[in-house]
């Protein structure tokens, strides 16, 4: 469910596209007024005050956005106003350019997305960047990280219900064997194995390792240290297909410790949850961390930027 | 099948005494001025020979509906007629004694029942595959040469390499639909030899399919593709680039290769990397592959698998590049697709197959 609370009565695009260069006008630049109005459209909407905006002012809203604000609150702000679709790839772009450290959130979008989502993110990519996601991945990451990250974004996976439970059980097998005492062994298994089985079968997989082994995957991965960064990659696939909504709010609460705040990471989740099911995850995360996402955004930001991220998490 | 074909021609050509031996696969020769007798058992020869082309004893691919309706018209009620052909045509028919007696039967070879099913039904197996949705058949070629034996990966790579980014999810799509799985894990599972990295990644790509190439790309691949002076290009390396590069920046890089290092990438893989190769030929020219593939299908001592490539390719590309394909093969092998077609298969086999090829 989404968070973001859209007006009764939403103003034509028009208007809208009006108040905003009312906002830029001037000395500074209206935060507030930028953020009553965008943080509560949604993407269809939007998209219209981009059109329109363009149409009456003749420069694009997205690169006006840009020289108006700064800081934080530009980059969450940069990543909203685009469609969600395109505001993937970007964030995909992004990650590829420094992958070695950036590299979870590859993984992060080739799972929060359905494989059918993961393909029109893929589309967009070849827009916008005339090449696809994988050449980049491929060409920016190396090693096992490499074969891994690619098989993730690459693979279409099969989405329905069938599972084979005999093949279940001797894959199970085969992640154990190969997660062995801590380092791992046979790469190319895991890899094959997390990379293209479906949803549906690693859910299985998983259920059989846990009943077999008393301990989940996620756990037995826990012992490796990897510098290359193998091994956390494949705890967070783990996880992902666990449960994405827990590891979601994994993120969210590392992102928000008191020791400072990793803003990239927050306005990564919120916004790209904000108009999917950023509700779930805020019920998860109030379990979890014994408080309300609300009141976690409220202590560890400010300005601006906390005003926007409020407004999309679903408090004014 | 080569024992068929020569024992059958050695048969007709005996057969025929007083007139020359008429050579295998030509039309019958004109009517000339001789001797009746002569005539008669020349026209029974010719007879022969064209029923044991009809059925498939002179080699090529299909059967002649046709001319089997035909004799079985001229020749009712002449069980003799019918004898004789089977004594002229061994291969397809021993002697045997029956059941300890001294009369001998002509019994039929299982081994050629067996090719006579394979040759009926091409026609069938064409029209069947012409109806299907593309993505369907592309499935089920994929997944057949996953699953049953003596067939190549080469198929997989074919599929993976030529089709566009959207064929290629579409047959994606259909393989979940009816196989439960997706192709890109089948290819993983089944088939874990030195080849499987290349063929998962070909399988699993989603290229981009606009025209824009970077020169400067193609260059820096090229060279990291040649360095190491003589020695073969890094096999990861070279996954990596064949997989995931659009396939306009592959052939600049192919062709910055050859530049580089004197000759082409495809020749760096010889036996023990033939998925590598048989990649790089497809994406770099597709026409050309196929072309290859059809006169391999027409060669003497061609496999089963060989010859279904012919009803593959042609069922596949007949809406996409045959113009292509029938310019590659007259450049390549110095004759027109459609003539080689008409030469070397038979009745509505060919005739499909021609009009798939047109004009």
């Amino acid at each position: 469910m989404a968070t973001i609370t859209v007006p009764q009565v939403v103003p034509s695009p028009v208007e809208d596209a009006e108040a905003l260069m009312k906002a830029f006008q001037g000395w500074g630049t209206d935060e507030q007024a930028v953020i009553y109005i965008l943080a509560h459209r949604d993407a269809a909407q939007r998209k219209l005050i981009r059109l329109a905006y363009e149409e009456k002012y003749n420069e694009s809203l997205t690169q006006r956005l840009q020289s108006e604000l700064s800081g934080d609150f530009q980059t969450a702000m940069s990543y909203w106003i685009l469609d969600p679709v395109e505001r993937q790839a970007v964030i995909a772009n992004s990650a590829t350019k420094c992958i070695d450290e950036e590299y979870p959130v590859i993984v992060e979008i080739a799972y929060a997305n359905s494989p059918a989502e993961l393909l029109k993110v893929k589309q967009a990519y070849h827009a916008l960047y005339k090449r696809s996601l994988e050449e980049d991945v491929a060409a920016n990451a190396t090693g096992n990280l490499r074969d891994l990250l690619l098989a993730l974004v690459s693979t279409y996976r099969y989405d329905g219900d069938e599972v084979n439970s005999g093949l279940a059980k001797s894959e199970a097998k085969i992640i154990h064997k190969a997660v062995g005492n801590g380092s791992i062994t046979d790469h190319g298994e895991l890899t094959r194995i997390l990379g293209t089985r479906s949803k549906a079968q690693l859910v299985a997989t998983f259920n059989y390792f846990s009943d077999e082994h008393s301990t989940t995957v996620t756990k037995a991965l826990l012992h490796g240290e990897d510098p290359t960064g193998y091994t956390r990659a494949l705890r967070i696939a783990a996880r992902c297909i666990a449960d994405t909504n827990k590891y979601l709010v994994k993120v969210l609460r590392s992102a928000m410790r008191s020791s400072g705040t990793d803003e990239e990471s927050l306005s990564r989740v919120v916004v790209m949850h904000a108009e999917k099911d950023l509700r779930d995850i805020k019920e998860e995360f109030h379990k979890r961390a014994s408080v309300a996402l609300e009141q976690a955004v409220a202590k560890e930001t400010s300005g601006d930027y906390k005003t926007f991220i409020m407004a999309l998490v679903g408090s004014h | 099948m080569q024992q068929f074909l020569a024992v059958a021609a050695q048969a007709s050509s005996n057969s025929s005494t007083a007139a020359p031996p008429a050579p295998p696969l030509r039309s019958r020769p004109p009517r000339r001025e001789q001797p009746s007798s002569v005539v008669k058992e020349a026209t029974m020869a010719d007879e022969h020979q064209e029923l044991t082309k009809a059925f498939s004893g002179l080699g090529g691919l299909g059967v002649e509906e046709n001319a089997l309706v035909s004799a079985l018209g001229r020749w009712r009620k002449q069980p003799e007629k019918r004898s004789q052909f089977r004594q002229g045509f061994p291969g397809f028919f021993t002697p045997s004694a029956a059941g300890g007696s001294n009369v001998t039967i002509e019994r039929c070879s299982d081994e050629y029942v067996k090719h006579l099913k394979t040759e009926f039904s091409r026609f069938k197996n064409l029209m069947v595959l012409w109806a299907m949705h593309p993505w369907e058949r592309d499935a089920r070629w994929a997944h057949r040469a996953l699953h049953k034996k003596h067939h190549p990966a080469a198929v997989l790579v074919e599929l993976a390499c030529t089709r566009t980014a959207d064929e290629l999810l579409g047959a994606r799509r259909a393989y979940h639909a009816l196989y439960h799985r997706s192709l890109e894990e089948d290819v993983a599972y089944r088939l874990k030899d030195k080849e499987t990295s290349l063929l998962v990644g070909l399988v699993a790509a989603y290229r981009y399919e606009g025209p824009r190439v970077s020169e400067d790309l193609a260059k820096e691949e090229a060279t990291a593709l040649a360095a190491g002076g003589g020695a073969k290009p890094q096999s990861e390396l070279v996954v990596r680039v064949l997989a995931t590069r659009s396939k306009p920046q592959l052939r600049a890089t192919f062709r910055m290769y050859e530049k580089i290092s004197g000759k082409p990438l495809e020749e760096e893989f010889g036996g023990e990397a033939p998925c590598m190769r048989e990649a790089v030929r497809c994406l770099d020219s597709p026409a050309k592959y196929f072309a290859d593939l059809i006169v391999e299908a027409f060669k003497d001592g061609a496999d089963k698998q060989a010859k279904a490539a012919l009803t593959r390719v042609v069922v596949s590309r007949s809406d996409a590049d045959m113009e292509e394909i029938k310019e590659a093969y007259l450049k390549q092998h110095g004759a027109k697709l459609v003539d080689a077609v008409a030469k070397n298969t038979h009745g509505h086999y060919r005739d499909a197959l021609l009009a798939m090829i047109g004009k």
